[in-house]
């Protein structure tokens, strides 16, 4: 019969249609019900007592229960419900304690029918038997449930829980006669309605109050309770004890949950407190709400689903005088919004990642929804929605490492240790570390110091005699082999190529030779012949730019114009060169000689020191590089800047330490600042200390140096009598005793002194090793469990 | 390349957040199960969970580590709109022994109305500071007036958005050149609200953050927000995830010193990708900030990774197992039509893992097609590389010199051609000598 009845109203539901919508009221709701046929619904509160319509698009006012010039305190309510089976039935309770009943098929104004003033203090909760028409339960702030017969003019049972208020109280709708009652102490109580005198069962559901509770509407023994300590807890009551199945924690106290109709894992909460928003939550999946609804700006005082067998309507009342209907696909799915995936990518480029486990297998939303209700007559049950699909997901974590050597930072960590960056002379220097970059395969890395070397070696020597020069060049033996080595092999191939080329270019050297005074001819021989790798590769076009220049001087200018202006472009730094105000005077004279040919000369003149040098090296030197250092300046300035865009940092510091003066004030303090302590910052990143520590003290930045010089203050306690020590040796000034004895050999400790902080005894760092492999005591024997950190 | 190490996380729900330490031993993850954990590296590379612990009744969001100069400490952020920061404490032997360590939350953030969705820690230089941004679009910054005193933090800033934010990221830049930034994004869906990342700045003279700048490009949803470690960069770069991954270079213009606004920046995009066909929700940077990584709901990790010219291109693909995607390997239904593109995506990747990982321009090698003849050893390799085939005798030198100026950042295509040119030129030389 019952079942009946269900297939039918919910028949009707179907009818159901809306969107979600509200209406304001004229003071804030305390309590909403909607009678059976969800075309009405009853806002109750202090000041407010009213019932609209629900309508397709609008709530419409149909009636004001609170009339009267001067409405007595039972109109203030603190709960309502209307009857289930009785139509024109409504229950009130009262903040005075009166429970009154309304009803609306008075012909009168004032449609109050009984008054029950029973209970002393403010009714909580009333609520009609499911499916007896006239019985009526309240529970009151007093601590007492009330049970009326409508027929009658007083109760007929009280129920005294014996602990605090009654905050809640429900009907089962499994068992004819049982009732919940929740209560403040945070204790729940099941009771028979023919035994008032003690309770069925009593548990303790929350700590603190418990606001309210609610029975499973598919009558399977399950009730969810909802507290102050923001849990909504899901008891199952068909065993002897009452036994927690679920647990949902929101995150604010738990004002009202209701089930929600149709569905068997779901239900919704609001919160009394701070958190303005309804939640619908998948039991099975406690941690984020299945959809909430944020409309509210104040606290939600009541929930109700608009129809007992309708999961698409929710009907909320609140603090902020609205009343609201929610369209369930209107909802805000929170999960929709989480992120499914975390990732990181570590120091030593490896990557951690963790997913949602269906997104990694592929197979996202091929799961059924296990949770179908199919109990119900097909056709009501409608297609799985698969927005209504919530199963418990987890994620997979893992961590990917880079097995290829080069994807790790090894590079970064061992350039840095293996540079040498002072204490000696700069060719060595750059030697050391192009031989460093070289062995971490970092070829252009290694290049980049060979010509640096190059570049800057020795620009004394330009006025130095020839003896002192070679000297000088003792050093470069060194690189000599190394270049020759690595270069020679690569290029032999080219060689042999250009080997004709060069040798014809030589006939036009020779030519030129007597002419042109200020280059080398034997130099010029020497190294086109290819003999050298190194010369052949670095300098090789721009031999035939010399030819070309030779042959335009002294033969048809006109001509080969045009010839000069390409190869001019094959040198993208001519720019700077030119700009230089640096540039040697003979290279001035030359452009005043043949102002066509200047972008050509400018070529041969930045490279020809370069080359000349790397020959001098070679064969014994017959002139001295013309261009001074800074030449070469804005090439250095713009490398580093292209190394530290790059990400190479690293490189861009070494470079300016190992140069010093030379580059330094090519670059502005701040960017030379930036380098520095982003260079020192992945320093420490990767517990490079002691690098790190160098390259403050090598840096010239007042900024980066002074990073040294912060907390340096060392306070040290005598290990004896555990007073500070004066600053004038180790020996403490009160005891007389030698301060950093070793607490192991009882020697004194020249060296590293490592000492625990807690209790001041220390000794040589090997011995305390040793020691704490052993024992975790203090070797003095302070007892002392020391802590080396 | 990469080899997968799968942690048995036991986390009762999403994951949400990933997050390493400072110097990428530890690692942290929080998930909607409310609880945090922290993972320790042992010697031997294992993945060891030292301590797990609830801290929120709501979904974690975000968990970030704290310099370790200020400790051992991690803020976390949830949906029960509160942030926190904890501590680890050392001392319990007890736990010790259980290689467990302990945590104990030294403050909650309080001030936000709604789900905090991100938290992150300035950079050290600016001291002890956090952020935080909110769902209802307010972005937060607190500060420890006393970094031994954690749980004393004071509401510095609030910087309202406009927009529902869902990720926050500091500049990194120590630079005294850049003033504290904070780049905000924005999940909100609707795309007629413009711009779904700002980008506000610190003036010195009004001592608030003001916007300096709004992605308009970027209309919908931003998930994630990453700026790149600066590591002495004169500008700045944003990746973003949205519908799709994008990089953007932030070049802040020269500011006229009598300005005090905020900095003008030249924003370009510098690479779009929408090879995760789907949304994209993460994207992190790696340390040399090299190579970027994203990860979409493909349930792929994809790397990309910048070339000499700072063209970005797909350098891997990892699946959740680590296993390399390619085209037998099963794939989800997205992926299949452009099964294509992605094999060649990860041959590429192939290719670009292979040369030797020397920053910069080592990697152009792997971009020509064919691997050239060994080309001369001696560190211009790559240039070498890039220039046409056989080069033409005469242009022989011209390779060389080129890479004698710095590492051609920009220029080199143009060097390419001018060999072309050039040799041209020369053989025109070579025509015009006999005549001389």
């Amino acid at each position: 019969m019952e079942k009946m009845s269900r297939v039918t109203t919910a028949l009707g539901s179907s009818a159901i249609s809306g969107r979600t919508m509200f209406c304001h009221l004229d003071a804030p709701a305390n309590a909403i019900s909607v009678c059976r046929d969800a075309t009405q619904v009853v806002v109750a509160g202090r000041n407010i007592f009213k019932i609209y319509g629900l309508e397709e698009e609008q709530f419409v006012e149909k009636l004001n229960l609170r009339v009267g010039r001067k409405p007595s305190l039972n109109f203030s309510c603190a709960d309502v419900m209307w009857h289930q089976m009785e139509e024109n039935l409504l229950a009130t309770a009262a903040t005075n304690g009166a429970v009154v009943t309304w009803n609306l098929g008075k012909p009168s104004r004032n449609k109050q029918d009984q008054l029950f003033t029973e209970h002393k203090r403010t009714v909580n909760k009333v609520c009609f038997h499911p499916t007896e028409v006239y019985m009526l339960l309240s529970g009151s702030q007093d601590g007492y449930m009330k049970c009326f017969d409508l027929r009658k003019k007083e109760s007929v049972s009280t129920f005294s829980g014996q602990s605090e208020s009654v905050r809640d109280v429900q009907f089962s709708m499994k068992d004819y006669f049982t009732f919940a009652a929740s209560f403040e102490n945070g204790n729940v109580q099941l009771w028979d309605i023919r035994r008032p005198d003690r309770y069925e069962r009593m548990f303790t559901a929350h700590t603190g109050p418990v606001f309210c509770c609610d029975w499973h509407p598919d009558d399977r023994g399950w009730l969810a309770t909802g507290g102050r300590d923001k849990m909504v807890k899901v008891w199952d009551m068909t065993t002897n004890r009452a036994k927690e199945i679920y647990c949902v924690q929101t995150i604010a106290s738990v004002a009202r949950v209701k089930w929600r109709p149709e569905r068997k894992w779901h239900l919704a909460t609001c919160s009394m407190m701070v958190d303005h928003n309804i939640y619908v939550w998948d039991i099975r999946r406690p941690f984020i709400p299945f959809a909430t609804f944020e409309e509210h700006k104040d606290v939600t005082t009541g929930i109700v689903w608009r129809h007992q067998h309708d999961p698409y309507f929710l009907l909320s009342g609140s603090k902020d005088s609205t009343l609201y209907q929610h369209m369930f696909k209107d909802a805000s799915r929170p999960v929709d919004r989480a992120n499914p995936e975390g990732l990181c990518f570590g120091l030593f480029g490896d990557l951690a990642f963790a997913a949602k486990e269906s997104l990694i297998s592929g197979d996202a939303n091929r799961k059924p929804y296990p949770g179908g209700d199919r109990r119900y007559p097909i056709f009501f049950f409608k297609k799985p929605d698969l927005t209504e699909q919530f199963a418990h997901v987890s994620s997979a974590l893992s961590v990917f490492e880079s097995s290829l050597e080069s994807k790790r930072m090894d590079w970064f960590v061992k350039t840095a240790r293996l540079y040498l960056l002072s204490g000696k002379s700069f060719a060595e220097l750059c030697d050391h570390n192009a031989k460093v970059a070289k062995e971490l395969n970092r070829p252009q890395v290694s290049t980049t110091w060979t010509m640096l070397r190059i570049m800057f070696s020795d620009p004394a020597n330009l006025s130095t005699p020839g003896p002192n020069h070679i000297g000088k060049l003792g050093t470069l033996p060194l690189m000599n082999s190394f270049s020759m080595k690595e270069m020679g092999m690569g290029t032999e191939s080219r060689l042999d190529r250009s080997k004709g080329e060069s040798r014809q270019d030589n006939i036009h050297l020779e030519l030129g030779n007597s002419l042109i005074n200020n280059i080398c001819p034997t130099a010029e021989n020497e190294e086109t012949e290819g003999s050298e790798g190194q010369a052949e590769y670095m300098f090789g076009d721009a031999e035939l730019d010399d030819d070309d220049l030779y042959s335009m001087e002294h033969d048809n200018q006109a001509a080969e114009e045009q010839e000069y202006t390409l190869p001019q472009e094959a040198f993208p730094l001519r720019h700077e060169i030119m700009d230089n105000p640096l540039a040697p005077e003979h290279l001035q004279q030359d452009k005043a000689d043949s102002p066509q040919a200047s972008g050509n000369e400018a070529e041969v003149m930045c490279l020809t020191p370069i080359e000349s040098f790397s020959l001098i090296s070679i064969s014994q030197p017959l002139f001295s590089p013309h261009l001074p250092a800074p030449f070469f300046c804005p090439v250095v300035r713009e490398m580093l800047s292209h190394y530290a865009e790059q990400g190479d940092v690293q490189m861009a510091v070494s470079v300016l330490i190992v140069l010093g003066d030379r580059i330094r004030k090519e670059i502005d303090d701040l960017t030379q600042e930036h380098w520095y302590m982003s260079y020192i910052d992945l320093l420490q990143r990767f517990e490079l200390w002691n690098v790190s520590n160098e390259v403050i003290k090598l840096s010239t930045c007042s900024a980066i140096t002074c990073l040294n010089q912060t907390s340096t203050t060392l306070h040290v306690n005598c290990s004896n009598c555990k007073r500070p020590m004066s600053n004038r040796g180790w020996i403490c000034d009160r005891c007389h005793q030698c301060a950093s004895v070793c607490a192991v050999c009882h020697h004194v400790v020249k060296g590293l002194f490592v000492w625990c902080q807690g209790c001041s005894h220390g000794g040589h760092l090997e011995h305390v090793k040793n020691w704490l492999k052993s024992s975790s005591h203090c070797p003095a024997g302070c007892g002392h469990l020391c802590e080396y950190t | 390349m990469f080899v997968a190490r799968s942690i048995a996380a036991d986390h009762k729900d999403l994951i949400h957040d990933v997050s390493y330490d400072f110097h990428g031993r530890r690692m942290a993850t929080c998930s909607s199960d409310q609880s945090v954990k922290v993972w320790d590296k042992s010697e031997s590379g294992e993945w060891h969970c030292t301590a797990s612990w609830k801290t929120h009744s709501g979904s974690v969001w975000r968990v970030t580590w704290a310099h370790p100069e200020f400790g051992q400490v991690l803020a976390s952020c949830s949906f029960d709109r509160t942030a926190a920061v904890w501590e680890e404490i050392v001392g319990e032997s007890n736990d010790k022994q259980r290689g467990q360590s302990h945590w104990i939350k030294r403050t909650t953030l309080v001030d936000s109305r709604t789900s905090v969705t991100d938290v992150k820690f300035a950079p050290k230089h600016m001291g002890l500071m956090l952020t935080t941004c909110s769902a209802d679009g307010v972005v937060r910054v607190y500060e420890a007036p006393d970094v031994m005193n954690l749980s004393q933090w004071s509401l510095q800033h609030e910087i309202s958005c406009k927009l529902s934010c869902s990720c926050i990221s500091w500049n990194p830049s120590s630079s005294r050149a850049h003033p504290p930034m904070i780049a905000v994004g924005s999940d909100d869906s609707n795309v007629m609200y413009g711009g779904k990342v700002q980008i506000y700045e610190y003036n010195d003279n009004t001592r608030k953050y003001a916007k300096a700048e709004t992605l308009m490009t970027v209309t919908d949803a931003v998930h994630d927000i990453a700026f790149s470690p600066n590591l002495g960069r004169s500008f700045h770069v944003l990746a973003i995830a949205t519908k799709d991954v994008r990089i953007f270079k932030l070049v802040p213009l020269r500011k006229e010193s009598s300005s005090t606004g905020p900095t003008k920046f030249e924003v370009q995009i510098v690479a779009q990708f929408d090879n995760h066909n789907s949304q994209v929700w993460r994207v992190s940077w790696n340390i040399t900030s090299t190579l970027l990584a994203s990860s979409g709901d493909d349930g792929c990790v994809r790397l990309w990774k910048a070339n000499y010219m700072d063209n970005w291109k797909c350098t891997g693909i990892l699946k959740g197992d680590g296993s390399p995607v390619n085209g037998s390997s099963g794939q989800p239904g997205a992926m299949n039509t452009m099964v294509g593109s992605a094999v060649q995506t990860s041959q590429n990747a192939l290719n670009a893992l292979t040369p030797p990982p020397s920053l910069g321009l080592t990697d152009t090698a792997a971009l020509t097609p064919p691997p050239p003849p060994p080309p001369p050893s001696l560190g211009l390799t790559d240039t070498a590389a890039l220039t046409p085939p056989p080069p033409p005798p005469p242009s022989l030198g011209l390779t060389d010199t080129a890479a004698l100026t710095p590492p051609p950042s920009l220029g080199l295509t143009d060097t390419v051609c001018c060999a072309h040119a050039k040799s041209l030129a020369c053989g025109k030389a070579q025509q015009a000598r006999p005549s001389t």
